[in-house]
């Protein structure tokens, strides 16, 4: 590994890198001008061939989708980056908004010539104080030295960027969610199709990308489609931040080529598990990913390769469990925080969230019962796909995968009538955590 | 009496003329009430309907809706610890409750101007357990270091965070949420 | 797509065919299949919050939801029926609906008329997985005086809160929080004051939502209902009347997309117990009292005052069609005479071809509104006056994106979707005649023809019944109409109006519209009435004065609130008192009633079998959910048995024979209208402002005693409103109370400031709480008044 070299995380060593002089002395920017010296669809199809596909989750290909908005025949068009960042165990966008600020900018300049798009927003999850002040300053700096405004970087393109925070609501990540936010509304998705490359925002098509995706353009552009696509297997191209977490000597954003094996990723890049403990299970993208075990550790970190071995590569966060850490504590942290922040909207998500989190709180803290196993299997099962977004779907997967590798586990609580791990730090909530309690509890109406 | 202040007002219509569509600028100006109250309140919540010409229902929708906007009066020192997964494996949930032990309580007694919430991932997991003070982030914090930072607040003695200037009191940082702009040294 | 815009699927192995767009869940529904559903309704946007209604598409990986999914041609849908998928997705979705919902099925309003109650019944789970505990809220909290909110029983299907934002515009209930904590609330401190409130109660898939009005009142299997059609205004929504031991506990709206939808005003909806109220059950005669009589008595008392007698009829408008027609009848072939009106409204400055189209049969329709492209309304507050017709321009905005355009003294209530023009009362006419002579330039009446320009013949222009008060507005709409080839409808009010204008309750005008002095058209009539005077009657006011200069032997009211309607309420009252001989039918006393020398009980309209016909021309058949109160009987068959004993059978053995003759008569003729052109003469210019009223829809009206709730809910005391800049003028200042006076009369009243209102203007409601305006009016609703601060004219009077 040692001898690959980092592309989108190659200033976060560099002092000031952040700053638009230090970002321009290390060839900032020039993935634009190439850009603006090409025809628009010059530019979408060097996006196609370099077969980037969305690092949001859901690794859709960056360039078809840009086509389809640059399509649409209303206008005006938006370009929005999905800066909300809320996958538990995913923190690359945060650290590329606040080590290198001007790399997004740019690649989301290039997106809006791709499109033409004049006006384009970032929205920031609100959260990320320090982020967006990195953001602030490097939007003024590239308005300063005309990288943004009128005639962008000496052409005749403009081009606003307007920074909008969110306000605490990770279902403010799901793209259409987004947009209602985006529009003052509450954060609830709308219905598809329409899908947002041709309806979006204000009703005007629409490119929605995350931040790493957009990140990656200004090298695609610089550096070549054939370079990108050069790196990793042939479905999925280019390097992939690896964010590691839990049980790993080293925690951090790693970045590496995308088909990276997991055990490299955890063993060499993150140092291991500590203290000689085996990996005993670990998601491959966040919380959304079901868990996979050691028996998956040689599984290369790609797309397909994930897909394969019964997971899903989502946002790249591998969030690593050891022996002496409760699947089931787990499985019930998790399942919290989709009750916490499902939007209420759809029946599935809403209420199953809601029975999950109490049937998993009974388990770990005594109380389980050995049918109970096979419930959360058929809730999951009445859940899945049938919620209206992937949220809901998301919130299946700790359950059904901790339920399939660990199932003994679980009649393990039953039989010792509580967790029988109790070497703590416990994990899921020291009581029942309701979805919106804060909420109830100001609206001062739900008693329980 | 109005809520926002002249100068937030005026602020407010700059905010609004941002987006092409005025009603955009809804969180920002929920953000600009709680800069102006340290919470968004009942006559928050109608101002900005009447900025924009919703209903007040139509506001407190969203308002309820985004767990950032405080609709109970909140400590000048919010206190958030993420306790999360990545987090929990590394002690969070133990120093949620040390925090909530050392500042007596969640909520703000009015006294001590200290809030302290549990909260989800913030996306910080490589600093696991992270905790914030007014979203500032302070990285791999321990039992005894929520416990000493929750005493220094208490006499508003700011801890130096990991990364950025130092935190602002929660009504100050609603202004830079709102977009006003981060004037912090 | 296959040809012309339909396309083929099959659903549970039967093909179909529909037009593009259906979506999957109507296409089943075509076939009779019935897929079960919380959060779609046939009348608002499809969300798919509730997920009940998953079916399975052949070829598709993950399962679809039938209301949110357009039909694709060849598609192939397995529904509950036919996909073991399907079917527990919906088991399943069903449970999950449930383990939250509290077991109160038994003390529900909804109980017995569930969805959720009856699919739990039909194929829920026995007893449910669930045993961890539910969710708990506070129990129902007001809403408003009217609507109550369960939000346990609650499903979350947001049919309500999209009900205010797409269809009412008037967002008082919203969705607060989220995840398992969201909640269709209220903004504390405000009250649910939106007059389509009781929409949401109908609409609500459970119990969640219930009325005031409705709370353990009973129980599906105690009631008794039947289809009608409201009493209330001209709009015409059919309904249907549940009656509980004889007494009226509810009314609901009809599914009927022809004119309401699925809607109701709440005045339709909770102002139903008149009917229970103060009826009168028994004839009575003076003697000097009213004491009971036979109604062989009162018609030999009739026949005897009105042998060689001046007799004058004046008809309300409650009357169905039937009894209108029968009334016409009467007063010209047995009374022999054309002193016949239905229009109580005073002075109407109205062409008479415009009353002899409308009499003449249908003309536009709710269904143009939506086709139409620009929509001028003039003298009206639709809200208040017209509510379902206030909807459905509302729906022509959002769903063909219609131009609307408001002529108003005041801003109303449409103004968030259209262009409000304001104008001084009485001034309509000058707006109008600007509109037809501009062009180019962006002002307002170029904007207006601009509209109607593009929008072709597909534009209409809605003229208010309160424009026939303002000189010359009417004919002036109509000559706008022809010039600018727009559709033209002059609007009635109540539900009987425009049935009493066919009928020919009218001094000029007989059946179908046919004019009186018309040779020919009267002799169109004789053949079946025998002659007819050819001289044209005398409108409702010379009626009156002459029944004031006691020079009428018989005056024969007919549901009609005279003291109550007529804009001259002195007039109105030196009426009653001075003719010799007055004649009250209705279904209550009211203040006629006690006055009166004979009294005939009528039945009400849920106890008669016939027609009213709406603002459209639209007939719509009410049936009886009882029989008649006591001995009163439908009023055609009082003046049928009258005209026996007067001698001229009108030969109405029954209601078909009724009907076959009416048949003949009223069966649409084309009636153009003569060029318009305003005939005004220079308004005089007199002191102070000017005063106009028209009723607003909660008031003090006949049919809406004992709607208290109502009321409570959605009524005010009188006011009256002034410009801001008229009361800086005359120093009069919001709450504050006010002496109005005008050549009528005076009161005092509190002051309402509003920049909703034209400069130089006073608005005063026509009957709220506290005070009826026609103490104010000479003759029609309008008049130059003074106001000024009560304090002032004390010190005024020393
Ligand atoms: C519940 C939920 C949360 C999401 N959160 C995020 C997020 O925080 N950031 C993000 O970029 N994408 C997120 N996504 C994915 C977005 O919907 C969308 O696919 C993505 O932003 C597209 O950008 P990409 O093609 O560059 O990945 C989320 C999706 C779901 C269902
Ligand atoms: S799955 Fe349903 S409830 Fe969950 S977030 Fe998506 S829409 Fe909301
Ligand atoms: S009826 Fe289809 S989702 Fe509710």
């Amino acid at each position: 590994m040692a001898e690959f070299e980092p592309v989108l995380t190659a200033r976060w060593r560099t002092d000031g890198a952040d700053t638009i002089d230090g970002y321009l002395r290390s060839g900032g920017y020039e993935g634009l001008k190439k850009a603006l010296s090409m025809s628009p669809s010059d530019v979408i199809e060097a996006v196609k061939a370099s077969g980037l596909r969305g690092r949001g989750g859901a690794g859709f290909p960056t360039g078809l989708k840009w086509e389809f908005t640059a399509k649409a025949q209303s206008t005006p068009k938006y370009v929005v980056c999905n800066a909300d960042e809320g996958e538990p165990g995913t923190f690359k966008d945060r650290e590329l908004l606040e080590r290198d600020p001007h790399q997004l900018l740019e690649g989301v300049a290039i997106a809006s010539h791709a499109i033409g798009c004049r006006t384009a927003f970032v929205y920031l999850r609100g959260e990320f104080l320090y982020a967006g002040r990195q953001l602030e300053r490097a939007v003024a700096e590239a308005y300063d030295r005309g990288y943004l405004g009128r005639g962008i970087a000496g052409s005749d393109q403009d081009l606003d960027i307007v920074l909008h925070r969110g306000a605490g609501s990770y279902e403010c990540g799901e793209e259409t969610a987004l947009l209602e936010s985006l529009e003052g509304k509450r954060g609830q998705p709308r219905l598809r199709p329409p899908f947002p490359a041709v309806v979006g925002l204000y009703g005007a098509p629409t490119v929605i990308n995350n931040v790493e995706t957009l990140s990656a353009v200004p090298h695609i552009l610089a550096r070549g489609a054939d370079w990108f696509a050069g790196i990793g297997p042939e479905k999925s191209t280019g390097t992939k931040i690896f964010c590691v977490s839990g049980k790993v000597a080293r925690p951090g954003n790693y970045e590496a080529p995308m088909g990276t094996p997991a055990r490299v990723v955890i063993d060499e890049l993150a140092g291991g598990v500590p203290d000689g403990k085996r990996v005993k299970a670990w998601t491959p993208g966040g919380s959304s990913t079901p868990f996979l075990t050691d028996d998956h550790l040689d599984t290369p970190m790609d797309f397909e390769s994930i897909t394969a071995a019964g997971s899903l590569l989502g946002t790249g966060a591998v969030i690593v469990l050891d022996e002496s850490d409760c699947v089931v504590d787990a499985a019930l942290r998790f399942t919290q925080f989709y009750a916490h922040e499902s939007c209420g909207k759809c029946t599935p998500c809403r209420e199953g969230t809601w029975w999950l989190t109490k049937v998993l709180y009974r388990m770990e803290n005594g109380g389980g019962r050995s049918e109970d196993v096979d419930v959360m299997v058929d809730v999951g099962d009445n859940m899945l796909f049938k919620n209206f977004c992937a949220l809901g779907d998301g919130a299946v997967s700790p359950i059904h995968s901790s339920i399939k590798f660990f199932r003994g586990e679980y009649l393990e609580h039953v039989r010792v009538g509580g967790c029988p791990l109790r070497e703590r730090p416990a994990l899921g909530a020291a009581e029942p955590r309701e979805a919106g309690v804060t909420g109830v509890v100001e609206l001062g109406e739900v008693l329980r | 009496m109005a809520v926002l202040s002249d100068e937030l007002r005026a602020k407010a219509q700059e905010v609004i003329d941002r987006y092409p569509e005025p009603r955009s600028a809804l969180l920002p100006l929920l953000y600009l009430m709680q800069a102006a109250e340290g919470h968004v309140s009942r006559e928050g919540l109608r101002e900005a309907a009447e900025l924009l010409g919703l209903t007040t229902a139509e506001v407190e929708a969203v308002a309820t809706y985004y767990t950032m906007f405080k609709e109970a009066p909140t400590g000048r020192w919010l206190i958030s610890v993420c306790t999360n997964l990545s987090c929990a494996l590394a002690g969070g949930r133990r120093v949620f409750d040390r925090a909530v032990e050392a500042a007596g309580g969640q909520s703000d007694d009015g006294e001590s101007g200290l809030t302290v919430e549990e909260v989800e991932c913030l996306g910080a997991c490589d600093a696991a357990p992270v905790v914030q003070v007014n979203y500032c982030n302070y990285d791999r914090v321990t039992e005894d270091e929520v416990a000493e930072m929750v005493e220094r607040l208490r006499n508003d003695d700011v801890p130096e965070p990991s990364r950025g200037p130092k935190p602002v009191p929660h009504d100050a940082t609603a202004r830079i949420l709102a977009g006003l702009g981060d004037d912090r040294g | 797509m296959s040809d012309n815009g339909r396309v083929t699927l099959t659903i549970d192995g039967q093909e179909v065919t529909v037009p593009a767009g259906t979506l999957v869940i109507r296409a089943a529904e075509s076939l009779g299949i019935e897929i079960p559903r919380f959060c779609e309704h046939p009348y608002l946007d499809p969300v798919g919050a509730c997920r009940q209604c998953i079916v399975e598409v052949e070829g598709q990986r993950k399962p679809i939801t039938s209301c949110t999914t357009p039909v694709e041609e060849g598609m192939v849908v397995r529904t509950q029926h036919t996909s073991e998928m399907a079917h527990k997705a919906q088991e399943g979705m069903l449970e999950l609906l449930l383990i939250n919902h509290p077991l109160d099925c038994p003390v529900c309003d909804r109980g017995g008329e569930c969805p959720l109650q009856d699919q739990a019944l039909a194929w829920g789970p026995g007893e449910s997985r669930y045993i961890d505990p539910k969710r708990v809220f506070r129990k129902p909290i007001p809403l408003s005086p009217l609507v109550l909110l369960d939000r346990e029983r609650c499903v979350l299907c947001t049919r309500c809160t999209r009900f205010c934002e797409e269809i009412s515009g008037e967002q008082f209930i919203e969705m607060f929080d989220r995840g398992a904590a969201q909640q269709v609330a209220i903004a504390p401190g405000e009250d649910f004051r939106s007059p389509f409130s009781g929409n949401t109660v109908q609409i609500c898939p459970v119990g969640a939502l219930t009325s005031e009005t409705y709370r353990f009142a009973a129980r599906p299997f105690d009631l008794k209902s039947a289809d009608s059609v409201c009493p209330h205004c001209a709009c015409g929504c059919t309904i249907r009347v549940d009656i509980r031991r004889g007494e009226v506990v509810r009314h609901q709206a009809r599914d009927n997309p022809e004119v309401n939808d699925a809607w109701l005003c709440d005045k339709g909806r909770y102002a139903f117990r008149f009917p229970d109220r103060d009826r009168v059950t028994t004839p009575l005669l003076r003697v000097p009292g009213l004491e009971p009589a036979s109604f062989a008595e009162v018609f030999g008392a009739i026949a005897e005052r009105a042998r060689g007698g001046r007799v004058a009829v004046l008809a309300g408008g409650r009357l169905t069609d039937e009894d209108a027609y029968a009334l016409s009848k009467l007063a010209r072939t047995a009374f022999r005479t054309n002193d016949v009106d239905h229009r109580l409204t005073g002075t109407q400055d109205v062409p008479l071809d415009v009353e002899r189209a409308a009499a003449a049969g249908p003309g536009v329709t709710y269904r143009d509104l939506e086709k139409a492209g620009a929509i001028v309304v003039v003298g009206l507050d639709a809200r208040e006056e017209l509510p379902i017709l206030h909807l459905r321009i509302r729906k022509a905005v959002r769903k063909t994106g219609a131009r609307v355009f408001v002529i108003h003294p005041r801003r109303t209530a449409l103004t968030d979707v259209a262009e409000h023009i304001p104008c001084r009362p009485g001034g309509e006419a000058d707006v109008l005649e600007e509109i037809v002579a501009a062009s180019g330039g962006d002002s307002a009446a170029a904007r207006v023809t601009a509209a109607l320009g593009e929008a072709g013949g597909s534009a209409v222009i809605l003229a208010g019944p309160g424009l026939a008060a303002s000189p010359g507005a009417v004919s002036m709409a109509v000559s706008m109409a022809q010039s600018l080839g727009a559709r033209f409808a002059f609007l009635s009010r109540r539900a009987g109006d425009r049935g009493a204008l066919r009928a020919g309750l009218h001094p000029g005008l007989l059946p179908g519209g046919r004019a009186v002095d018309d040779e020919s058209e009267r002799g169109e009539v004789e053949p079946l009435w025998g002659s007819i005077p050819g001289e044209p009657g005398r409108d409702a006011r010379t009626i009156l004065e002459a029944a004031a200069r006691r020079e009428l032997d018989l005056l024969y009211l007919i549901g009609a609130d005279l003291r109550g309607d007529f804009p001259d309420a002195a007039l109105a009252d030196r009426a009653l008192e001075n003719v010799p001989f007055l004649v009250v039918q209705d279904i209550s006393l009211g203040s006629e009633g006690q006055s009166a020398d004979a009294v005939l009980p009528a039945a009400a309209f849920l106890e008669k079998e016939g027609h009213f016909t709406d603002w459209e021309g639209r007939g719509q058949r009410i049936t009886p959910v009882r029989g008649p109160e006591g001995l009163s009987r439908p009023d055609w068959q009082i003046f049928q048995e009258l005209s026996e004993t007067l001698g001229a059978d009108m030969g109405f053995s029954s209601l078909e024979a009724l009907h076959t003759e009416m048949g003949n008569l009223l069966a649409p003729r084309s009636v153009s209208i003569s060029p318009g052109g305003s005939r005004r003469e220079p308004r005089p210019e007199a002191e102070g402002l000017e005063l106009f009223t028209y009723p607003l829809l909660v008031d003090e009206g006949r049919l809406s005693v004992d709607a208290d709730e109502l009321k409570a809910a959605l009524g005010t005391d009188s006011f009256v409103e002034v410009n801001p800049g008229d009361a800086t003028r005359l120093g009069l200042a919001e709450g504050n109370e006010a002496v109005v006076r005008t050549e009528a009369g005076e009161a005092r009243l509190p002051v309402r400031v509003s920049a909703g209102i034209v400069e130089g203007a006073a608005f005063v409601p026509y009957n709220q709480r506290g005070f009826r305006a026609n103490v104010l009016l000479s003759g029609t609703t309008r008049a130059m008044a003074t106001v000024e601060p009560a304090t002032a004219a004390v010190e005024a009077a020393g």
